[in-house]
């Protein structure tokens, strides 16, 4: 699946079976929010983010409306998938919002800038995917910041 | 200032893909001075190839290094020929080829055919590096070739009958190395580049920048930033240089020393050069600028159209705790 920026030409690219599968585990989790972190790669141009993985985190509290993950226990997995061919990295984080559309929250939109704030953190453009669902529908919403505004990304 | 950013800015002005169309007139007047060679030499040379920056991936587009290996046969210039015999033949060739389109210079082991300004402003220069198989119809087993040395080069003496290497496994050595890693060995092999091109005739040979650059790698733990990565090379070079027994170790050759290229007096200035640059940013960040310029022809504003990274790097542990709603 292919995902574009309506203004700015970044694109982003992510298989849909990938995304099927965060859905599938999110859901597991209901009634309660889930989610984890997003591992990938850019282009040489910088233009194209391809995600490709998930770390799930080992330590997490979560509710309907709220989810709240550590980092404890993941590091290395970051680690192994900075060795592989293409180096892959974090770019962003998803989560579920049960019952909920896939928009962001006031909290989403503190979170994704404390993540490109945070001195640990090597990019600029972190991405947000909410994956929002109900008994009957469930319907995903890529974001990224530049800068300081979110943009939704459009298909 | 941001020292990262800056040096960011200088890699991306200097990317060769920039200047697409200087590039295609030398990949063009390569393919010239490759088919004329094989015309004239006809079985006595194996195919001529690019030896320099652009097929290391380590070129920087103010500086298009285009080396061409002439690869001769043992016997090419008869059973009695000498590796002078094999060059002055070579320039002799390349100068009645290129004279009325070209300087064609007699250089420390290559010929250089410097093609005047077209009508564009662009100089094309290709850099013919003859060198001889050591015995004869070997080279396509061994690849080893001898090269001449025209005129004094570092510790090696003009007129020394040669200079045994592998370009192939030099070119192959620093091609992997600069392209699994991108983030460290290519950039800062790039910014040293960059620097040496605001230097006049530097002696230092780009090749030995970029051995260095690995030496200092393989021999650190460096990691962080940008910078923080081009300060500790720059800090082993000033450090190592000037030591009597640092080597730099041709990958074509084992027993070549590149550290030879330089007299005692070019590795101290080399070390007092690098001391320099240290000192300088450290009194005022933005000395960054002199040292390691952009290439202002290719500036551009910040836009929104790449993804960014804070320049030490795309590796991250994310945050700690993050609340999600």
């Amino acid at each position: 699946m292919k995902l574009r920026l309506k203004d700015i030409a970044l694109e982003l690219q992510v298989e849909e079976r990938f995304i099927n599968e965060l859905a599938r585990i999110g859901k597991a989790h209901y009634p309660n929010e889930y989610g984890g972190f997003l591992i990938g790669y850019y282009s040489d141009d910088k233009k194209i983010l391809t995600i490709t993985d998930t770390i799930l985190p080992k330590k997490y509290n979560a509710t309907p409306s709220l989810f709240m993950r550590d980092n404890i226990g993941v590091k290395q997995h970051f680690k192994n998938f900075y060795k592989e061919k293409p180096k892959k990295y974090y770019v962003g984080e998803w989560h579920t919002h049960p019952n909920n559309k896939a928009i962001p929250s006031i909290t989403d939109i503190k979170a994704i800038n404390s993540i490109r704030n945070d001195k640990d953190v090597a990019i600029l453009n972190p991405v947000l995917l909410i994956i929002g669902y109900t008994d009957n529908h469930t319907e995903i919403g890529f974001y990224v910041l530049i800068k300081d505004k979110i943009y939704k990304y459009e298909n | 200032m941001d020292k990262n950013k800056h040096l960011e800015s200088v890699i991306k002005t200097h990317q060769i893909a920039k200047e697409e169309q200087l590039l295609n007139k030398h990949r063009d007047k390569s393919k010239d001075v490759k088919e004329s060679l094989e015309k004239e030499y006809g079985s006595n040379i194996y195919s001529p190839f690019n030896s320099g920056s652009y097929a290391k991936n380590t070129a920087i587009n103010t500086k298009f290094d285009f080396d061409m290996i002439a690869p001769f046969k043992k016997n090419a210039f008869g059973s009695n020929g000498t590796l002078k015999d094999m060059y002055n033949n070579v320039y002799d060739f390349l100068y009645e080829k290129y004279k009325d389109e070209a300087n064609v210079i007699k250089q420390k082991v290559s010929i250089g055919i410097e093609f005047f300004r077209d009508e564009e402003g662009d100089i094309v220069k290709i850099d013919v590096v003859p060198g001889r198989e050591l015995n004869q119809d070997k080279y396509p087993d061994d690849e080893n070739l001898n090269l001449y040395v025209y005129y004094k080069y570092g510790n090696y003496d003009a007129g020394s009958e040669r200079i045994k290497t592998n370009v192939k496994a030099q070119i192959n050595n620093i091609k992997d190395r600069a392209t699994n890693e991108k983030d460290s060995i290519r950039k800062i092999i790039r910014l040293l580049k960059v620097w040496k091109g605001t230097k006049l005739n530097y002696p230092t040979k780009s090749f030995l920048l970029e051995l260095i650059t690995i030496k200092a790698f393989d021999n650190n733990d460096i990691t962080g930033s940008l910078w923080d990565k081009l300060e500790a090379v720059m800090e082993y070079i000033r450090d190592e240089v000037t030591k009597e027994n640092f080597t730099l170790k041709d990958p074509g050759n084992s027993s070549n020393d590149l550290i030879d290229t330089l007299t005692t007096s070019e590795r101290q200035n080399f070390s007092n050069d690098m001391d320099n640059i240290i000192n300088r940013i450290e009194d005022n960040d933005e000395n960054i600028k002199t040292y390691f310029p952009e290439n202002e022809k290719f500036i551009e504003e910040d836009n929104d159209d790449t993804y960014g990274d804070k320049g030490a790097g795309l590796f991250s542990i994310p945050p700690k705790n993050e609340r999600f709603g």
